[in-house]
């Protein structure tokens, strides 16, 4: 073949210019830290670096979501462990003046105590979390009962807050107040709480001296007593179930950025050994050409 | 015959004058080594007619003529380089605009849409466990303020871009028609020299490396017909026509320009107004099959080839700016009607159903008794690019369709109305967060499905669970649509960029047998430049022998 000096310089340019081509690829893979700049240089990839960085954003809000739902229930934990404590010591204080040996002066100290308490049980009641009466199911922004211990708002079990905390997985955060006040029936406002009611009823009991009334209601007592063991079983399943959706989504998110690393990132020492390999390659064609686009048979001529 | 005195002399004469004219052309040639399109030319040397020596001893040698000066070419390598120029320009065009576009989506990046879209869900999620919080609230506006301009913005870009592309389609017609004009004068200068039988080699090389140049922008044939008339030495007389899709650019002395004429109806329902038609200037209509110009067509009218809007055929059959803007206007028209109104195919039967959009939720102040807010999140910009508030954007959808014929099928779970109002008057460019929202979003953000409930998020749910819907688009969900676009584009400009560089192959290897047959060679013409040197000295002695020869017959002889 003929070779002609324009060929030679096209051809010099050709080469020099696709191995500054796949030098910048691998310089810009270096400094981006990424495979592609955009998603013709490989639309699988591109396409799953939308799909896995969805994911972990996904995971990364539904590990928001499963912290507030922890805020919420410890809160409600606790709630319920002091109305717990509240209850126990009623009972307690009931069963004293259940015992027919008590004087009436014994009989209204004891009744003082016990109107603290359903006092304290009222307060307790309307406990807020940042802002929101806990146990006032939608109605948050409302108190659940009144000073008197009726309800305030309409409530049915049916108002569970629920938090979503993986798709399509949704956590009940809430206790709804009928469930814990009302033994577990709907309640319209108004109503008095059935809770309360029974605390009333042996105060009521305690007012009139009638102990023999007042050991008649301890069973009412222990009855609420279930009906707070069984809120609080559930809760506290349902704390149980958020832990480990904690887990799986911090495991989760792991993976997830794992593969999204995996799929996108740049392999460091690969791209180090290639930029390097292009680099001799781009100065030694480089060399070569310039050694040879320079010389003719002018130069010897004379 | 005798020999005359003189006769070497001549002879020697002859060989000086050839020589020149060898070393002269080496010189053309060693000028023009870097001329683009220029190819070498070398002289026909042929001995001179001879002459007859009485008494049949044979023919007297004359020197050398030199009978012509001829350029080296191989004119199959110039159509072949014409039939696939064509197709480079095509490709390099559409691979460099798709390039644009993607850096357009800006994905994948941080600050593209997967990330604005997670942005917004995100909120929407802190939202639904904190239902009346003020600030969170504030963020979900700002959050959709994002989003609706992040798709303005790329419509924006969109617009920009097939603006651009329709001053390209001008500019390359203006380009087309100027080298339509060069070849013209060129096949006119040309004629004129050759119609004594010479041959214009440089005018020749010029008017090639015009239609080299007119090829890569549309394709084009170039060729010389006979006209059945014969010149003036006996040679056919030969006519350059070049044509385009079966009509002629140029005929000879002939042009028919192509012109520019601003469309009356749009090709395509996204398009910008008053777009170019090429057109013939006689007003006939042009194929354009491929070429710099079919690649700006192609992308700025492209549409996957649906029929055209106008009912003039179909669009290109091309994933071209229209294409996106319609996946982005069925992006928004989609997703704000599943927001707003809940109409969405909730089970993958094909039917759309109606389940709770932000339009059936409360506000943040409502009480019990309250109708649903019937404030819808996203609505359109009006003609003063103000954001529509919720009653004007549905009073005149209603408006629209009743004007348009279009009724509630009470068959149905939801309103055909709203339907067919979403599709057909939102877009990409008028997307927003509506004036409810935007004015007083504390209080008009839905989360509650009941009236008065401000710790029921179930609305909000209802809205968040659309967004794992995979019957919402044909593609799948809302993100996995956008996650289709994206990589349809990725994928289109892979292959772009691989015919692109087929094409660059082949039209470097045909450059190369081009430079390779026509190419100027320095070494080649150092050598000649040596030969002829060498003969031009020899025969300068000659004369100078001649000279003495002559010196000793005129001079000394006889004395």
């Amino acid at each position: 073949m003929r070779i002609t000096n324009n060929m030679l310089i096209n051809n010099v340019l050709l080469n020099v210019s696709n191995n500054l081509n796949r030098t910048q690829k691998y310089q810009s893979q270096l400094a981006t830290g990424k495979k592609i700049t955009m998603p013709s240089d490989d639309p699988i990839v591109a396409s799953k670096a939308l799909k896995l960085r969805t994911d972990v954003a996904e995971i990364m809000q539904y590990r928001r979501n499963a912290d507030d739902a922890t805020s919420w229930m410890e809160i409600t934990e606790a709630t319920l462990a002091q109305i717990g404590e509240v209850i126990h010591r009623f009972r307690e204080i009931s069963a004293q003046a259940a015992n027919g040996t008590n004087t009436p002066d014994d009989i209204d100290k004891i009744r003082t105590e016990a109107e603290e308490l359903k006092t304290q049980l009222i307060h307790l009641a309307n406990t807020t979390y940042a802002g929101r009466y806990i146990f006032s199911g939608y109605k948050t922004d409302k108190p659940l009962l009144d000073e008197n211990g009726n309800f305030n708002i309409n409530i049915t079990n049916d108002e569970k807050i629920n938090f979503e905390i993986g798709i399509g997985d949704d956590i009940n955060v809430n206790v709804p107040g009928s469930d814990l006040f009302h033994g577990g029936d709907p309640a319209a406002a108004g109503d008095e709480s059935r809770l309360i009611k029974t605390l009333s009823d042996v105060i009521q009991a305690m007012e009139d001296g009638d102990h023999e009334q007042i050991s008649s209601l301890l069973g009412s007592i222990d009855t609420e007593v279930e009906n707070l063991l069984r809120v609080r079983a559930g809760l506290g399943a349902r704390m149980n179930r958020v832990d480990l959706s904690s887990n799986r989504l911090d495991d989760d998110f792991v993976n997830f950025t794992r593969l999204m690393s995996l799929n996108e990132d740049v392999d460091m020492a690969e791209a180090i050994m290639n930029l390097s390999n292009e680099m001799s390659v781009y100065q030694a064609s480089l060399a070569t050409s310039a050694k040879v686009i320079q010389q003719s048979l002018v130069d010897y001529l004379r | 015959m005798k020999n005359t005195t003189f006769l070497g002399l001549d002879i020697a004469l002859r060989g000086l004058y050839a020589s020149q004219r060898g070393m002269a052309t080496v010189s053309h040639n060693v000028d023009n080594t870097n001329t683009p399109g220029y190819s070498r030319q070398v002289i026909n040397q042929k001995a001179a007619r001879p002459m007859l020596i009485a008494g049949k001893a044979g023919m007297l040698g004359m020197g050398s003529d030199v009978v012509s000066v001829d350029r080296v070419r191989d004119t199959y390598l110039d159509d072949k380089y014409w039939s696939e120029a064509q197709y480079y320009g095509e490709w390099s065009v559409k691979n460099t605009i798709l390039t644009d576009m993607q850096a357009i989506y800006n994905e994948p990046s941080d600050t593209g849409f997967a990330k604005i879209i997670s942005d917004f869900y995100d909120t929407l999620q802190q939202l639904s466990t904190n239902p009346s919080d003020p600030g969170i609230r504030n963020a979900v506006k700002e959050k959709g303020i994002i989003v609706a301009k992040y798709f303005n913005s790329v419509a924006a870009h969109f617009d920009h871009l097939q603006e651009d592309l329709n001053n390209m389609v001008y500019a390359k017609v203006a380009e087309i028609n100027n080298l339509a004009d060069q070849i013209r004068t060129l096949n006119l200068q040309i004629y004129n020299y050759e119609i004594m039988g010479n041959t214009a080699n440089d005018l020749r090389d010029q008017r090639t490396y015009l239609v080299d140049r007119l090829s890569k922008i549309i394709n084009c044939q170039a060729y010389e017909v006979e006209t059945g008339l014969k010149l003036p030495n006996g040679e056919p007389e030969k006519r350059f026509v070049v044509v385009i899709s079966g009509k002629a650019l140029v005929d000879h002395q002939h042009v028919v320009h192509l012109k520019c004429v601003n469309r009356e109806e749009k090709l395509n329902f996204e398009d910008l107004g008053n777009l170019y038609e090429v057109l013939w200037e006689d007003g006939n209509t042009i194929d354009v099959k491929s070429g710099e110009l079919k690649g700006y067509l192609d992308m700025r009218d492209g549409n996957d080839g649906i029929p055209a809007a106008n009912g003039q055929g179909n669009t290109p059959n091309c994933k071209g700016i229209p294409y996106y803007q319609r996946k982005m206007n069925e992006f928004v028209q989609v997703f704000a009607r599943a927001f707003n109104e809940g109409i969405i195919d909730k089970n993958g039967d094909g039917v759309l159903d109606d389940i709770e959009g932000h339009a059936d939720g409360y506000t943040r102040s409502s009480v019990e008794g309250d109708e649903p807010s019937g404030i819808r999140f996203f609505t359109m910009l009006d003609d003063e690019g103000e954001p529509m508030d919720s009653a004007r954007f549905i009073e005149m959808i209603y408006r629209q369709a009743e004007a348009a014929g279009i009724e509630d099928d009470p068959g149905t779970d939801y309103d055909e109305r709203l339907v067919w109002g979403y599709s057909r008057f939102l877009t990409a460019r008028n997307f927003c967060v509506s004036w409810d929202i935007e004015s007083d979003p504390v209080e008009n953000i839905a989360t509650s499905s009941v009236a008065g409930e401000a710790g029921n998020n179930l609305n909000l749910k209802s809205i968040l669970e659309m967004r794992h819907n995979t019957y919402m688009f044909m593609e799948g969900s809302g993100e996995d649509f956008i996650k289709t676009l994206i990589s349809t584009m990725g994928v289109d400009g892979q292959q772009y960029s691989v015919y692109m560089g087929i094409q660059e192959g082949i039209m470097k290897q045909i450059e190369n047998r081009r430079q390779s047959v026509s190419g100027v060679s320095l070494n080649e013409e150092m050598v000649n430049l040596v030969k002829y040197q060498q003969v031009y000295a020899a025969a300068a002695k000659m004369i100078e022998t001649y000279a003495e020869v002559l010196d000793i017959l005129i001079n000394r002889l006889g004395l």
